[in-house]
């Protein structure tokens, strides 16, 4: 069955429109903040085989990931109505809160797809409030680990297993809220899935998926063939891994050869004691989102990227890490550092790219007596050829929206004092890298509040001649702070982060 | 018998549709006049010889807005937010301007930084944390007057919930600045969410002096002929009288265009198709829109000129491609077709009204496509100058006058067929299910070439099809809508506390038949509402398992939690107005059987054909068959 590419570009926008509709159940019902208003969460359909079809275009880092869950549950021979909830980072999951939803759709009794929702929980238990804990070694200290289980057949929650989750949390009904709104986003996409296979037939809808991502894969190559033969390397690292200030290098060698994209990444730091490690489904989240921005903005975002990448990963480095290695971090910060590091070797490689951007998320976790609450915050992003760094979105691997100063307030007992431009944080040159933001968080309630920032050392990088963007800051009542740390607040305090600004672009003054 | 008159300004004509009470339609078109739109209308209106015992309203559609939003031409605004929360503008919602695109930025905010002025005082959810004191506002208040400011804007943090720091810092500038208006967020959206609220305030202070002087202006035309007060009908698709539409300037942002689309539903109902893609081509743009069951999509807010704007709206799409796009030769040596414009004035070449250089128009002209002599407002046809304008275009290019009329009209065409594919395939539904309506003076030029380059094979071309956003703009519904927050428990309310709040926004609706009342309600700590209809007299008990069962409904799940009312909105409307669409004569067409709208002849015609309608060409292209239809037009397919 062939397919013209009007037709393939209608079959690719319906799917998305699926997706898209399953993100906005889960926005409009969940109770967090982190998933109803800055929509730390993705949506995505697979077919019968479990490969990705089309993603609501949220979050890179969940890009490449997402079809490790569902390779997950199909390993757990999954029936037509079984739900699955997994969140284990070595079976499909990225870091523990991150607890993904898969719903394996039936039609007529016959499996037909899988629709899966990944959203970010502001706790799931563990040593630290809002479970993105500084310093943890092993993965048990950072919360409840749920590998893929069958978590409801239909609309039905398991009730016991649904207990044994919310018993090991510290906020139990939010959690349940927002559990029942990744349930229901995942009925959204099942209906929809189910629907659209009515309307245009099995038959035709496994050729669609099929054609749609030979079509990526097509474009995703011929880019990579316009590139030439060329080749770059890098190395870049992480300040610390939260247990000591050393750093973790990441290198990698880029490589255009042919059609393939060769990424390898010999060099990098073995797997470190705290939790800035991460899956190889992080790593290959983050080399699929480098090769995404290389390509026009019309290709359709699914599994047919990666098929253009050779990825070598060292076994068992810091980016593939495996049992009992803790990673929290891994999937936020070293993410945001592979991400840099490509984008370095690619330049290197005399392919167009910005400078670096802010390289890290900023995460910020507050917990008190029954709240949890978790931000990540926007900073500069790095000036390129074309024109100056934008200021004070976030860069790499998020694209979260900021929690409104009101929707904050009202949720938890918190007061923004400072919401703001951090003027001049963006790195000098012809085009000047952009700015990044200042966020003051006054506490109206004793609580714990846990940092874990980078690039408070080592700045982003400009280039061609551009000079570097401002190092981020963190304060606690105007006094420094460490880059990662967890520190007890009374009422009154005020902790301030400053985040990084974006490196410029090549030489003289901005104009 | 009175008319309703629906008046559609364009960038090139100024159009008008009287619609009688037995549902009689006549029509009328005259050149706008850019620097100030009522001028047109005035004419346009002496022209139809509208007087005052004949007139029973007048909607207007206009692109005053739009205009503003797009040239960024809109009113000197200083925007007064609490202290440590000034930048909310730039920070938007943290989110980059595209995914992947990392270069992208997002469009310069309505109100620059050093524009903001901050203002002292708190507000929390549990109440006034910090008093604004009378004498603290004054001082804010000298702070903006010496930024000169035509309009203030004032949008500080948690005013949807209590805006009385709002309310005294506008007293505060009233005493200070007599004379310059002050719009206050807690008024144009009291809804949760600081940014939101605060793009949309903005904008509507942005563009509110424009459309007041504007609609005080034409107001002071239509008393002078001794007619009625102009209603306007706003981006969702609804008319309201011209002194509430003055201060609701930024649900205007897509006046014009809404009206064109209800224009396109109207007809596609009578023809009998439910689903439809439309697309207006005047002289200097084009704006598609899409009908799905027979109603223009509306969508609960979106950009406007990469404005955020917070307010529901018919979805349409602009293009910068018109009859008056100016061909052109690039660096790379392509023919390109706009997005320069000839506008009205100087205009195409053809129209010998000064204008020199080649326009897609004039392209037409030069290909045969447009019958000569049947324009509005004295307007001819001047075929050898048309061409003499392509031949120059031509010679750069070293082709021949038809290979280049050809390639200017194809570069205008990929530009509306590209906005036709966003805005169908991008929402999943695939255009060639889809019906295509095509009207403006250049819609049925230009419809069979597009619908080809989407797979579509029908095209329905309405009778008035020159003038069709004026019809919808004529039999637009009366609307008002009064929104008012609550924030309150459902189980702390009474039967009565509900009635006194949805009466009391009642009384602020004028007195139309149709009555909706709707409480946006959502469980203590959703951050979403699902709107949920009140039923005159309803008590909470009712409110809240309709609530649940709607909850049910959309998600799946209901929730062991207290359910909050956060606002209610009372919406108020009239009827849609009868129209009596039909043809009226039989005969049998032939080449030279002049003007047709499908009104006096029954006809099946094979391409290639040019049918001159009033004040627009249909091109029949080869490979395509019209048939004349019952309600008038015709009914293009292709085979």
């Amino acid at each position: 069955m062939s397919f013209d590419p009007l037709s393939l570009s209608v079959m690719s926008h319906a799917v998305s429109m699926i997706a898209e509709e399953m993100g906005t159940v889960l926005e409009r019902g969940a109770l967090s903040p982190n998933i109803r208003e800055r929509r730390d969460a993705s949506s995505a359909l697979f077919d019968a085989q479990g490969r990705m079809i089309a993603q609501a275009a949220h979050i890179p880092v969940h890009l490449g990931a997402m079809p490790e869950s569902v390779r997950a549950v199909i390993e757990r021979h999954p029936e037509p109505g079984d739900v699955f909830l997994l969140n284990d980072p070595f079976r499909g999951g990225s870091h523990l809160p991150d607890l993904t939803m898969v719903e394996a759709i039936g039609l007529e009794g016959t499996l037909v797809g899988f629709s899966a929702v990944r959203a970010h929980h502001a706790d799931v238990g563990g040593i630290s409030p809002g479970s993105m804990p500084r310093g943890a070694t092993e993965l048990v200290q950072e919360g409840i680990i749920v590998p893929p289980v069958r978590i409801a057949r239909g609309d039905e929650f398991n009730a016991d297993l649904l207990a044994l989750v919310l018993a090991n949390v510290r906020t139990p009904d939010e959690r349940m809220g927002d559990l029942q709104a990744q349930r229901a986003a995942c009925a959204a996409g099942r209906d929809g899935w189910v629907a659209l296979l009515q309307r245009e037939g099995v038959e035709r809808m496994r050729a669609a998926g099929a054609a749609l991502l030979d079509y990526t894969e097509r474009r995703a190559r011929a880019r990579i063939a316009q590139l030439g033969a060329v080749s770059g390397s890098a190395r870049d690292a992480l300040e610390g891994d939260g247990v000591t200030e050393d750093d973790v290098v990441v290198a990698v060698a880029v490589r255009a050869i042919g059609d393939t994209l060769q990424l390898d990444f010999t060099g990098t730091s073995p797997m470190v004691r705290g939790n800035v490690n991460c899956p190889a489904a992080v790593t290959r989240a983050a080399s699929v989102f480098v090769l995404r921005t290389l390509l026009e903005d019309d290709v359709p975002t699914n599994d047919g990227i990666a098929r253009a990448l050779d990825l070598r990963i060292p076994a068992g480095c810091a980016i593939d890490a495996r049992w009992p290695a803790a990673v929290a971090a891994g999937n936020v910060e070293m993410s945001q550092r592979i991400t840099d590091t490509l984008f370095a070797a690619l330049d290197d490689a005399g392919v167009a790219v910005p400078a670096q951007g802010q390289g890290t998320m900023n995460n910020i976790t507050f917990g008190g007596d029954g709240w949890t609450f978790y931000e990540t915050l926007g900073g500069g992003q790095g000036a390129s050829a074309r024109g100056p760094g934008p200021d004070a979105v976030h860069v790499g691997m998020s694209n979260t929206r900021n929690t409104p100063i009101e929707s904050l307030e009202q949720a938890y007992p918190l007061r923004i004092d400072e919401y703001a431009v951090r003027r001049g944080s963006g790195g000098s040159g012809r085009h000047r890298g952009g700015d990044g933001v200042v966020r003051r968080y006054r506490v109206l309630a004793r609580c714990t509040v846990t940092l874990v920032t980078e690039r408070r050392r080592h700045r982003p990088k400009g280039a061609h001649g551009g000079g570097p963007g401002s190092a981020g800051q963190n304060l606690l009542n105007g006094e420094p702070i460490p880059a990662k740390c967890r520190i007890e607040l009374n009422p009154g305090d005020v902790v301030s982060v400053m985040t990084p600004g974006g490196g410029g672009w090549g030489e003289g003054a901005a104009y | 018998m009175t008319e309703s008159i629906g008046i559609d300004v364009g960038g090139t004509f100024t159009d008008l549709v009287g619609v009688r009470e037995d549902g009689a339609v006549r029509t009328g078109k005259v050149l706008s006049t850019p620097s100030d739109q009522s001028e047109g209308v005035e004419r346009s209106l002496r022209e139809a010889g509208a007087e005052a015992g004949n007139v029973a309203r007048i909607v207007h559609g206009t692109t005053v807005v739009t205009n503003m939003l797009l040239e960024r031409r809109g009113a000197k605004v200083v925007l007064c937010a609490t202290a440590g929360a000034t930048d909310l503008l730039e920070l938007r919602r943290q989110e980059r301007a595209a995914l992947y695109d990392l270069s992208a930025q997002h469009p310069a905010p309505l109100v620059p930084p050093e524009r903001v002025v901050a203002v002292p005082g708190r507000i929390a959810p549990e109440g006034v944390l910090e008093d604004l004191s009378e004498d603290m506002a004054a001082i804010v208040a000298g702070r903006v007057a010496g930024e000169s400011p035509e309009i203030v804007a004032v949008s500080l943090l948690h005013s949807y919930a209590d805006a009385t720091h709002e309310r005294r810092l506008a007293e505060a500038l009233a005493r200070r600045l007599p004379g310059v208006d002050v719009v206050c967020s807690s008024d144009i959206l009291p809804e949760i969410r600081e940014y939101e609220r605060t793009t949309t305030t903005c904008c509507e202070a942005y563009a509110r002096p424009g459309v007041g002087v504007y609609l005080r202006r034409l107001a002071d035309r239509l008393r002078a002929l001794g007619l009625p007060s102009p209603g306007v009908v706003g981006s969702g698709g609804g008319m309201a009288d011209a002194v509430d539409a003055a201060r609701a300037a930024a649900s205007l942002a897509l006046s014009g265009p809404a009206g064109g689309v209800a224009g396109a539903a109207l007809v596609a109902r009578l023809a009998g198709f439910d689903r439809a893609l439309s697309i207006d081509i005047g002289g200097t743009s084009a704006d598609v829109g899409l009908i799905l069951d027979g109603e223009p999509l509306v969508e609960a807010g979106g950009l406007v000129a990469g404005v955020p704007i917070a307010l529901p709206r018919v979805l349409v799409e602009t293009v910068s491609a018109g009859g008056g796009s100016i061909g052109w030769v690039d660096e790379g040596g392509a023919l390109r077709a706009g997005p320069r414009s000839a506008g009205a004035v100087p205009g195409p070449v053809a129209f010998g009204r000064g204008g020199t250089q080649p326009t897609v128009t004039d392209a037409h002209v030069a290909l045969g496509n447009i019958a000569a002599s049947h324009m509005s407002d004295a307007v001819r046809v001047d075929a050898d100058a048309a061409r003499a304008a392509v031949a120059r275009l031509a010679a750069q290019v070293g082709s021949t006058v038809e290979r280049t009329a050809e390639a200017v009209v194809a570069a205008a065409d990929a530009a509306m067929a590209r906005a036709l594919r966003r805005v169908s395939v991008e929402r999943g539904i695939d255009p060639r299910s889809c019906v295509l309506v095509a009207f403006g003076g250049g819609g049925p030029l230009h419809a069979c070439a597009l619908a080809d380059r989407l797979g579509m094979t029908r095209v329905l071309v309405p009778p008035h099809a020159g003038v069709l956003s004026a019809l919808g703009l004529a039999v637009a519904p009366e609307r008002r809508t009064a929104i008012g927050s609550v924030m309150a428990r459902l189980d702390a309310m009474t039967a009565d506390s509900l009635s006194s709040i949805f009466d009391g926004l009642a009384a602020r609706t004028g007195s139309a038949p149709h009555v909706v009342n709707v409480a946006r309600m959502r469980y203590r700590g959703q951050g979403h509402e699902l709107e949920v209809a009140w039923e005159a007299g309803a008590a909470p008990d009712a409110l809240a398992s309709r609530f649940a069962a709607v909850h049910q409904r959309r998600y799946g799940f209901v929730l062991p939690l207290p359910v909050e009312v956060v606002s209610a909105r009372v919406v108020r409307s009239g009827d849609t107005r009868a129209v009596a669409l039909a043809r009226r004569g039989e005969g049998t067409w032939s080449a030279d059987a002049g003007v047709d709208d499908g009104s006096q002849f029954t006809a099946t015609l094979r391409g290639r054909r040019v049918i001159a309608l009033p004040d627009a060409t249909l091109l029949v292209p080869d490979g395509w068959t019209a048939r004349s239809l019952e309600i008038g037009g015709w009914m293009v397919e292709r085979a």
